[in-house]
């Protein structure tokens, strides 16, 4: 009885709107590249942190690039759980983002296309930010919040990739 | 004595009682109100319980087991779905399976995906398990250049030096090193068994169990709403007091 008061209540089980795999199949017609590494470190590393706000809990980053083309899948924490989203980027410019896996209880309209549509074709701005407003969804703002500095941060990590530069 | 004046004396007491009986109750729950309103700014939502009277008193136990892979210098340890080098808590991985270093990263396996971590415990990338075709990962081992293998459902897979591929092999002429439990010392041992039990509820979590009563189960609860009544009662009381007094003074 005291138990079950007092332990922490489960957390909700993990949507997965798409796999990681599927996701590249997708962003590579079916013969996705194999993978690069990134390594997050000294003024990238900065910069990523200012973006999110905190250091990116891992030190090194997968992508794959094809052409002018990258795909990145990253995670950012919406209230406490990490979103897992695929980005893919062509010339700078965000041409599709997704939720793969929506793990938080509250506020997975965020992975509806109608909401993540508003990033298609957005770019950075001189000053870092993007350029496009995104428009909030009320009740997952965090959500929300989280997807646009990891869609900045794709952008950002594309130009910095060997992908962003035209190799 | 008139009857009015004895009954008026009989609630005057009970009135004290039950106000004392609720005084410290009140306080408590102000007290613990106001802390629960600004836990953020206490930081109570990032402190855990550590006391073990209080973790044993909300089912916490240590880990079932602890399960220690040398890594060098340095213990790569399992206790639950955490991963702890030597000392500290590095990351969450579920089923671990076995740990190694390569000279530049320490690497552990749980049963759907590896680790890698830099010498100081930063986590470099975590990796879902997936070659096609693969089965969870059973066994993890190095190769004499420092190359990482798996084996997973009677197949091996060895990576390459970046494990950014996998490639499926035979275990004739490569002859990995597997990764096996050591017996870490039993400091070390008591050290991760502490440190995983104090990853318990928040202090915010606590205060709120026991603003609500619930740390006491359903007859905390119940004693709770005793005492919530017994404070609408002295409202009660306390008001008929001073409109009977109010009366005979006129």
């Amino acid at each position: 009885m005291i138990l079950s008061a007092c332990l922490p209540a489960p957390a909700g089980a993990a949507t997965v709107y798409e796999t990681q795999a599927e996701f590249l199949a997708r962003a590579f017609s079916d013969s996705p590249p194999d993978p690069k590494l990134l390594w997050l470190s000294g003024e990238r590393k900065s910069a990523v942190r200012q973006i999110l706000g905190h250091d990116y809990p891992a030190l090194r980053l997968r992508y794959w690039c094809q052409a002018d083309r990258s795909a990145w899948v990253l995670e950012e924490i919406g209230k406490e759980l990490p979103i897992t989203v695929g980005i893919i980027i062509d010339s700078s410019y965000i041409r599709n983002l997704r939720v793969l896996t929506y793990r938080e209880n509250r506020g997975g309209e965020v992975a509806t296309p109608s909401f993540t549509d508003q990033f298609n074709d957005t770019a950075l701005l001189g000053n870092g930010e993007l350029d496009t407003d995104i428009d909030g969804i009320s009740g997952a703002t965090l959500s929300v919040k989280a997807l646009t500095r990891l869609a900045t941060m794709a952008l950002l990590l594309h130009t910095e990739s060997n992908c962003g530069s035209g190799a | 004595m008139a009857p009015e004046q004895r009954r008026k004396i009989r609630m005057r007491r009970l009135h004290r009682r039950v106000g004392v009986t609720a005084a410290a109750f009140v306080i408590f729950m102000v007290l613990s109100g106001l802390a629960i309103n600004h836990s953020n700014d206490l930081g109570l939502d990032q402190r855990h319980l550590s006391q073990p009277i209080l973790l044993d008193w909300y089912g916490l136990e240590g880990p079932e087991n602890i399960r220690s892979f040398r890594a060098g210098e340095n213990w790569l340890s399992f206790a639950g779905s955490q991963l702890f080098l030597n000392e500290k808590a590095v990351a969450t991985l579920s089923n671990g399976t076995g740990a190694v270093f390569n000279g530049e990263m320490l690497i552990a396996a749980g049963s759907d995906e590896l680790l890698l971590l830099d010498p100081d415990g930063n986590l470099v990338e975590r990796l879902p398990w997936g070659p096609a075709g693969a089965g969870k990962i059973d066994s993890l081992g190095l190769l004499e250049d420092g190359n990482v293998a798996v084996a997973s459902s009677g197949q091996l897979w060895f990576a390459d030096r970046d494990l950014l591929s996998w490639q499926p092999g035979a275990e004739a002429g490569m002859s990995p090193l597997w990764a096996a439990p050591g017996v870490a010392p039993d400091t070390l041992q008591q050290a991760i068994a502490r440190h995983y039990r104090g990853s318990g509820p928040s202090l915010e979590r606590f205060l709120l169990d026991l603003h609500s009563g619930r740390i006491f189960g359903s007859l905390g609860i119940l004693i709770y709403d005793l005492l919530a009544l017994a404070i609408a009662f002295l409202a009660l009381s306390g008001l008929l007091l001073w409109v009977r007094g109010k009366r005979n003074s006129k």
